[in-house]
């Protein structure tokens, strides 16, 4: 093919009920490398595509100690052996004051972890992807839903593949340039 | 679905029931037969065990309204567990007679000698002293009774008529004043039967813990029961993961609850350390009782929270169980903890009666709660919300 | 068994959705509808004015802390004995009124309660002005600004450390934290949403800015799945953070030893009392915003019966608080607790707390009735009296409580100057103009969320299985 590689066919569906039957059809058929794209999350899609990505529970778990860690350490570190200093007749490992700071850099940690965890795993922030090539995708963010085929999936072939999402009850199928 | 109770189960319960009558009447024989000896020993035991059994009891009512209240699934998987329970009121407010005849071996300001010789007992004496300390629990006992009473009462109705609109609205309004009665008698009668055995101390959050424990403690028993009987009809029918994982969510949530109010009133106390409020703490902390105290926060705090984590965990059957068993049981040790340290100044002292006095009022008690479970049907399936609470249990 | 009832299943199945979405919305009147108030709608007259008033209330704000650095915090009423004023007043008002966004979206989330989706958005913009708004405070009180780093723990040429053992310095961590994850918690919710506005903006200028803060979000289905995950673990985390921070809060308080300070019951009590600020507030902004931008649809009467009983709830558990905190001051037996409450009831502050108590115990009691909970102008009203009586609240424990402690001798009265006043009267207009420029700069409302609870949104289950 000349001109602007292909980068995969693209369906677009006008129902959320749609998008997941040709998901799991293409799924079925055997196609690996497929997304669906859609205004808002759809448990039954998660299914269809047969995600299980359980690390950022992971990452959001290994965030928390760490930041419990860190918080006790700086606590317990700056308290009672860089500046010992006895205030209100208190111990100097006075642990249940610590755990209120400890408490808060716990969270602390977690959240950024969640929060970078999620973007980090996502790619994002991505400021080229090629499903943009194509204008009718303006409308994945507000009413339509998106199927897309790659082309680097190795059951890919331009035509058998077009006529494959036609089947699917699309609204319209497209070419989408690398 | 089929909502008629399997009959294998009833004659299991009623067997059950019997067993625990038994084991408590045995039990209360020797028990009364040693406090005739030594009445201030059996009366300090006996106070731990009605503030235990009458906790679960009362705790029930509250997690009833509470879910009459806020709906859900999660209520309805425990209604009838949990109505069980509020029907034992009367047992436990006959189990509160012997604390009335036992206050002089329990409390300091029923001794006039003392009080006149103290300033701030006298000061007190206008809430402290025995008639008013009667008819306060009088009036707790007749304010549960007649919510518990009505809420079983309509909730019949509500099985056995078909239009049931204006019982499930008496229903919420009942409980929505019945929660801040609740919220009020706990507060005095733990303020009443409890934190007076030592009458100089004194606690803001005193009766939230209390509320804290006895939800905690009551959801923890209706899981342990609705999960036994989902292995019969009709709750196998009912039951499904999603039901208990929420039943395991709840019991998180308060064992949060517990220990955020349990520790708050620990760092408020010593961070002020005032003589008058952190003799409190020292008596539970010295002489071994600071083990105890920290298996209950390890027990009913940690060791809970770890188990109930994960989602996995919470479908388990098995870790449930665990998890429930467990907080029932640290609910004893907890309360042991609360209350006997009162009796035993500085010192760790547990004496036989401290488990058998227990032991007899729940065997008595759970004799009356097994056959109250088996006597109802065990799903609400009138209720508005039961549908949907089915199918929410499917997934 | 005996009286097992036949099962006979209600008519119609309870739908979760009921009442909290107008009918007739599709996926793409629902997206034109919120978009479009950021993006091409005009601006209503009223906007201006508002932002207006907000604009120059800031300016005031302005005027009165630059004045503060030239002559440092003598302008304010702030003496001894009462060193806390209407900084440490207000600092608390706004911390409890930010509460109630973060509960909305956490809570509410981990809860599924749908009906929070059209509302979250802009609780949780209220959350982030109003700890703005907050954070001013403590941050001037100080007295030198300039040196607040010092309040953060870092290696330093003194060699001094904070004290971790001060409520103060666990304020610094709570604070601090809860403005970082509800900063995040925001920003991540509204991706999509920045994705929508993106692809629908006009202008060159707005597709840049949007797309920029996008991030390149393309709703991709595995993107959702860890967009989820995401969220419900920062709900997690944000629940348990929130009743933090409010705790923290009281314990700078009850951590010291003053009577009216020093009460165990306080974490719970001012937790509570934050939500029921803070679902004051969220009241008394969605009221007329319905009205301003005709959302009634989205903004249904549901919500506000929710609202309102959420209120009604959480008034309950503050007046608990004023009971026990009554009750246990007689029986400590104490005369320094004794006379606290005394003073309370017959001191110089009196009118203060009898108004508190009319505020916040009496007044939403109308709440019980079902009439008053469906009628706005009542809800509206009492919004703004919870409003007064929680800032009357916080008033009460600051400045009565150290007016008069253990001696007589060291007794004295506080008084607001015109400073204190500016200040207050300042933050209020800072946040107006914050909450404007949201308004019509960001989807107030979550975009993607509501698109979810739309009936067509449903996948039908037999067809997911397979």
């Amino acid at each position: 093919m000349s001109g602007p590689k292909l980068y995969g066919l693209m369906a677009e569906f006008e129902n959320p009920q749609d998008l997941v039957e040709a998901t799991r059809r293409a799924r079925e058929a055997g196609f690996t490398r497929l997304d669906a794209y859609s205004p808002y999350p759809i448990e039954a899609l998660t299914e269809a595509l047969d995600i299980h990505d359980r690390k950022l529970p992971a990452v959001v778990l290994g965030g928390g100690i760490l930041g419990g860690l860190c918080g006790y350490a700086l606590c317990y570190w700056t308290t009672v052996v860089n500046y010992p200093l006895v205030v209100g007749g208190k111990p100097y490992h006075s642990a249940p004051a610590f755990i209120v700071p400890t408490f808060e850099t716990t969270i602390l940690f977690a959240a950024f972890a969640a929060v970078l965890g999620m973007l980090g795993l996502n790619g994002l922030p991505m400021p080229y992807h090629p499903v943009f090539n194509s204008p009718r995708f303006a409308l994945a963010s507000r009413d339509r839903f998106f199927l897309c085929i790659e082309a680097r999936d190795p059951r890919f072939d331009h035509d058998e593949t077009w006529a494959f999402l036609t089947k699917l009850g699309p609204r319209v199928v497209m070419d989408v340039e690398e | 679905m089929d909502a008629t109770n399997d009959s294998r189960l009833a004659g299991e319960t009623v067997r059950l029931s019997r067993a625990a009558f038994v084991v408590g009447l045995v039990a209360l024989g020797g028990a009364v037969a040693y406090g005739t000896a030594h009445p201030d020993q059996f009366f300090h035991s006996y106070l731990l065990a009605f503030m235990f059994w009458n906790g679960l009891t009362v705790g029930s009512l509250a997690v009833l309204m509470l879910q009459y209240l806020t709906g859900g699934a999660w209520g309805i998987s425990i209604r009838r567990e949990l109505e069980a329970a509020t029907r034992t009121l009367p047992l436990t407010a006959v189990a509160f007679l012997p604390i009335a005849f036992g206050m002089h071996s329990l409390y300091e300001w029923t001794h006039a000698d003392a009080v006149a010789h103290d300033e701030v007992l006298l000061k007190k004496a206008g809430y402290l002293n025995a008639p008013f300390f009667l008819f306060r629990a009088a009036l707790a006992f007749a304010i549960w009774i007649a919510i518990a009473w009505a809420l079983n009462r309509w909730s019949r109705e509500q099985d056995s008529s078909a239009d049931h609109r204006a019982v499930d609205r008496k229903l919420q309004l009942l409980s929505g004043g019945g929660l801040v009665a609740y919220a009020l008698t706990t507060t005095w009668t733990a303020v009443d039967w409890v934190m007076s055995l030592e009458p100089h101390w004194f606690s803001t959050m005193y009766g939230v813990i209390y509320m804290a424990g006895q939800g905690l403690g009551a959801l923890a028993l209706a899981t342990l029961a609705v999960v036994r009987l989902s292995k019969t009809r009709p709750v196998s029918e009912f039951l499904g993961g999603r039901h208990m994982h929420d039943l395991g969510k709840m019991m998180f949530a308060f064992t949060m609850f517990w220990a955020y109010v349990t520790f708050s009133q620990y760092l408020i106390v010593w961070s002020g350390n005032l003589p008058e409020e952190i003799s409190w703490y020292l008596a539970r902390f010295r002489g071994g009782w600071g083990w105890v105290g920290l298996a209950v926060l390890m027990l009913q705090f940690v060791l809970p929270f770890l188990l109930l984590l994960s989602r996995r965990a919470n479908r388990d059957p098995r870790t449930l169980t665990l998890a429930a068993a467990l907080v029932v049981l640290m609910r004893f040790i907890d309360l042991s903890w609360m209350i006997l340290p009162a009796f035993s100044q500085g010192h760790f002292r547990i004496h036989p009666t401290d488990l058998t006095v227990p032991l007899a009022l729940g065997g008595i008690w759970a004799g009356l709660y097994l056959r109250n479970l088996a006597g109802r049907p065990l799903l609400p399936v009138h209720d508005p919300g039961f549908e949907e609470a089915l199918a929410h249990g499917r997934d | 068994m005996a009286d097992a009832a036949t099962p006979t299943p209600p008519a119609e199945k309870p739908a979760t959705t009921t009442g909290i979405l107008a009918p007739g919305y599709s996926f793409t009147t629902l997206t034109d509808k919120i978009a479009s108030i950021a993006l091409s709608r005009r601006t209503p007259f009223v906007w201006f004015i508002g932002a207006g008033v907000g604009f120059l209330l800031t300016m005031m704000l302005l005027t009165a802390l630059t004045w503060l650095l030239f002559r440092g915090i003598g302008i304010w009423g702030v003496n001894q004995p009462v060193g806390w004023g209407f900084e440490i007043v207000n600092f608390v008002w706004w911390i409890g009124i930010g509460h109630a966004g973060t509960l909305i979206s956490a809570i509410l989330l981990l809860l599924r309660q749908p009906w929070r989706n059209s509302i979250n958005r802009f609780a949780e913009a209220m959350t982030i002005f109003a700890v703005a708004c907050a954070g001013i405070y403590p941050a001037f009180h100080t007295g030198r600004p300039w040196l607040d780093y010092w309040l953060i723990p870092y290696p330093n040429s003194m060699g001094m450390w904070p004290n971790f053992r001060s409520p103060l310095i666990w304020d610094v961590f709570a604070v601090s934290t809860y403005a970082t994850v509800s900063l995040l918690f925001w920003y991540v919710g509204m991706i999509p949403d920045l994705a929508t506005l993106r692809d629908r903006a006009k202008k060159l200028w707005a597709k840049i800015i949007y797309g920029m803060l996008a991030m390149g979000w393309r709703g991709s289905a595995r993107h959702w799945s860890r967009y989820e995950t995401a969220s419900l673990l920062l709900a997690g985390l944000a629940t348990p953070l929130v009743v933090s921070v409010h705790t923290v809060v009281s314990f700078d308080f009850a951590a010291g030893i003053v009577p009216g300070w020093h009460a165990t019951i306080f974490p719970p009590y001012f937790v509570a009392g934050a939500i029921y600020a803070g679902f004051a507030m969220v009241m008394t902004l969605a009221i007329p915003l319905r009205k301003l931008y005709g959302l009634e649809d989205l903004i249904t009467m549901k919500h506000l019966d929710n609202m309102a009983k959420i209120l009604l709830a959480t008034g309950l558990i503050v007046g608990y608080g004023y009971v026990v905190e009554a009750f246990m001051s007689y029986y400590s037996g104490n005369t320094y607790e004794r006379f606290m409450i005394w003073n309370r009831l017959h001191g110089p502050y009196k009118h203060a707390y009898w108004a508190l108590l009319f505020c916040n115990l009496v007044m939403p009691q109308a709440l019980w009735f079902r009439k008053v909970r469906r009628s706005v102008p009542w809800l509206f009203v009492i919004a703004m009296v919870v409003n007064v009586g929680m800032w009357l609240e916080r008033y009460v424990i600051v400045v009565v409580s150290l007016s008069r402690d253990f001696l007589p001798s060291s007794w004295g009265l506080y008084k607001a100057t015109v400073f204190d006043w500016a200040t207050f009267i300042g933050t209020i207009g800072l946040f107006l103009a914050l909450m404007f420029l949201f308004i019509r700069l960001l989807p107030m409302i979550s975009i993607f969320e509501m698109r979810a609870i739309l009936p067509e949104a449903k996948v039908r289950e037999e067809e997911a299985e397979a």
